[in-house]
């Protein structure tokens, strides 16, 4: 997970940060910080890879709005920020557990009155209210959704005759037809967890169970998870994983040691034919080697091809709090980066898959194999997303792939969701 | 930190005049208001950046906050969870074993380091410097020095040398990977207790061993009977803050497994800041108060043995 540094976001003096402490000691001095300055809308967005690309469209936005002075925050803490009741004004983030409790508690104002609201692809909108919702609200609007699925070497698939697999059993296949020709068929980087449970565990669960259905059963069931519970981690989750261990088996003998850093390049140099990362990692891999010809497919499952899926995520959604005394200039920002030709631009240029229903299909090389599944709606939300984050869910995916027994696992994933429900 | 506790200060110092001040013997005397005015600034700054969060913190672990939005109070559920979460009690079995062999070989280590480099033997100056070199390196960035040996380097070492045991990553390995953090923590923590204990043996007057070697005494016998009993004071504070310290690791831990593989090596310092970052705010408060409560047990244990062993 990449590194977050909390720090105080820019605007908010120290006077502030003493604002908090004595807010707690019972004298209500909030928002000090903002007293006497002209408003500033604070603009929130932290992936790395894009804070120059979002430094450009500020500067676009603020030569055709000279009235509207915005500033670009890359490096706040939102829980700290929500907790002073001083958040950035509007934040366009990873739509992940961090933002649902946002969501949740209704720290979140409604967006559905935007046309832009309109514009969002209805098929997205289940995905986005089984991560978090609040009644009556649109908490957050799409920005761009990242597909992912397996990475294939196209150069060495051709190379030893082989296609991209369509079922379980080709695959299998294909991995052992690899092995045999002395290729690594698959590159793990199990010293890192996230990239286990985005990668091997959600493409196997996902593209067996039905995430949605399974996290509604198990938010309703709450306490009651256990043994002998409708659902459980221990019974749905059992033969995924069972099979994450079968292509565990195919992986480089020192995966364990291994982390994304060394993925990339392992996969960029041609060691292993497959890898289990989202598009992200293309950026990574194209600086080893630029040329390199990366096709994806979804992990197939079943013996049916019809039954492939793409894990999505929303990767990055507009969001402005409640709490922000700007709400006008904020809006005024969402409807400027969701104008067609900037939100288009910016998924087209970062890999992304539009969120509208007027975007444009994707045009990246490796991302083109993806769209059929996104246009058909047969993707489903990362299962290790859906997992609070005080449940290291990560951690457990890791220790089943270096050899705990994976019932004992699960059970502890079960008992930690029961507890976790128990007391919230 | 470790040093200063082996000075201990006399009261009389506290409020004694200042260096330079002539020492007049005022029957009574009224303490100077401008001590007072020196004492603010760190009094205030500490009042609101440790202590006022500190207090909040333990009202915030008796709700079911996330940090902000609505708080109800909860009474002691926090709590009553907590002591059968075994997540938690995992975390603190570990941070506690962890602690205890550590302070361990880290004591043994310093120990005999700092008697041989309280010996004549060549180039000790240098040799001091570079076993105290590790303490000014920032403790991730050793971790992620040696995350790097432990995955790449020694497997690949131990592969070209045929050791099979050696090549997959001890990293790796959920019963072994607390043996790397002890080891990287050990390397770290080392300097500071080393020069804990070439302090303690500068400070044995020469006189004693020279007496002790006009009665014939051997080298063994000096060391059991002179600088043991001697040093008896600087091994129970470096146990005791030793071990207080090993049971905040963090850092090391992160940048060696991030408490992996699986949560082997989840340490409780870690366990409370998820917490915070994974909307389990007043949970984990109830978790840090009680690993308070240990820190300042530790730390009554800590006053009492230094006022009785060093303090002469």
């Amino acid at each position: 997970m990449p590194a977050r540094t909390p720090s105080p976001p820019k605007g908010l003096s120290r006077r502030s940060f003493l604002g908090a402490g004595l807010v707690g000691a019972g004298l209500a001095l909030t928002g000090c910080g903002s007293l006497g300055r002209p408003a500033e809308v604070s603009f929130y967005q932290s992936k790395p890879e894009v804070i120059g690309y979002f430094d450009e469209l500020l500067a676009r936005f603020r030569d055709e709005r000279p009235g509207v002075r915005v500033s670009h925050d890359v490096t706040s803490d939102l829980s700290a920020g929500f907790a002073r009741g001083a958040p950035p004004d509007l934040g366009c983030s990873n739509y992940n557990f961090e933002i649902a409790r946002f969501v949740d508690h209704g720290a979140l104002s409604d967006l559905g009155d935007m046309p832009e609201a309109g514009r969002i692809n209805p098929d997205l909108l289940p995905l986005v209210e089984l991560t978090a919702s609040y009644p009556g609200r649109t908490s957050v609007l799409p920005y761009s959704l990242m597909a992912a699925g397996v990475l294939y070497n196209r150069a060495t698939f051709a190379e030893h005759g082989l296609e991209a697999p369509t079922t379980w059993s080709e695959l299998v296949e294909v991995c052992d037809a690899l092995t045999a020709a002395g290729v690594t068929p698959i590159y793990g980087t199990f010293a890192e967890p996230w990239t286990i449970g985005q990668g091997i565990l959600d493409y196997t669960v996902g593209g067996l169970v039905d995430v949605t259905a399974f996290f509604e059963a198990l938010q309703e069931q709450g306490a009651d998870t256990g043994p002998g519970s409708p659902v459980s981690f221990e019974k749905d989750f059992r033969e995924p994983v069972e099979r994450m261990l079968t292509l565990v088996g195919y992986t480089n003998a020192d995966a364990a040691g291994r982390g994304y850093g060394d993925g990339n390049l392992a996969f960029a140099r041609g060691e292993a034919a497959m890898y289990l990362q989202g598009p992200w990692a293309l950026t990574e891999i194209a600086k080893t080697s630029p040329d390199l010809d990366v096709g994806i497919f979804p992990l197939p499952m079943t013996d049916d091809p019809a039954d492939r899926k793409v894990r999505v995520n929303v990767d990055l959604a507009l969001w402005v709090p409640d709490v922000s005394p700007r709400q006008d200039g904020a809006r005024e920002l969402v409807s400027f980066l969701m104008r067609p030709e900037i939100i288009d631009a910016y998924n087209a240029d970062n890999l992304g898959f539009g969120v509208t229903t007027d975007a444009p299909p994707v045009t990246h090389p490796a991302l083109v194999e993806l769209q059929e599944y996104y246009d058909g709606a047969r993707f489903y939300l990362g299962p290790s997303q859906l997992v609070p984050e005080s449940i290291p869910v990560h951690n457990y995916a890791q220790a089943i792939v270096t050899g705990a027994d994976p019932g004992e696992v699960l059970r502890t994933l079960d008992a930690d969701w029961a507890r976790l429900a128990r007391r919230s | 930190m470790a040093i200063q506790a082996t000075a201990p200060a006399p009261d009389r110092d506290a409020a004694g005049p200042g260096p330079g001040a002539p020492a007049r013997r005022a029957p009574r005397r009224r303490v100077d208001a401008t001590y007072y005015l020196f004492l603010l600034p760190a009094v205030a700054l500490f009042t609101l950046a440790i202590t006022v969060p500190a207090v909040m913190g333990v009202v915030y672990s008796f709700t079911d906050s996330i940090g902000f939005g609505d708080t109800r109070f909860i009474g002691l559920t926090n709590y009553a969870v907590l002591f059968s979460d075994p997540a938690i009690l995992g975390s603190y079995g570990f941070t506690v074993g962890f602690a205890l062999v550590t302070v361990v070989v880290v004591n043994v280590v310093a120990f005999l380091l700092a008697i041989g480099l309280a010996s004549r033997i060549p180039a000790r100056a240098a040799l001091r410097t570079v076993f105290v070199l590790p303490m000014v390196v920032s403790g991730i960035v050793i971790a992620f020095v040696f995350n790097f040996l432990f995955s790449s380097s020694l497997p690949r070492l131990a592969s070209a040398l045929g050791i099979e045991a050696l090549e997959t990553s001890v990293l790796a390995n959920a019963d072994l990977a607390w043996t790397a953090i002890v080891l990287v923590t050990a390397w770290q923590a080392i300097p500071s207790a080393l020069l804990v204990y070439t302090a303690g043996i500068v400070s044995i007057p020469g006189e004693v061993y020279e007496a002790a070697s006009i009665d014939g005494a051997s080298g063994w016998r000096r060391l059991r009977s002179i600088t043991l009993p001697l040093l008896a004071g600087y091994v129970l504070i470096n146990l005791v803050i030793g071990f207080k310290n090993f049971l905040n690791a963090y850092d090391v831990i992160v940048g060696l497994t991030d408490g992996g593989p699986g949560t082997a090596t989840r340490s409780v310092a870690m366990t409370i800041f998820a917490g915070f970052s994974g909307g389990d705010y007043a949970y984990q408060m109830a978790n840090a108060t009680i690993f308070f409560l240990i820190a300042l047990a530790l730390a009554l244990v800590q006053l009492r043995l230094t006022r009785g062993k060093v303090a002469v």
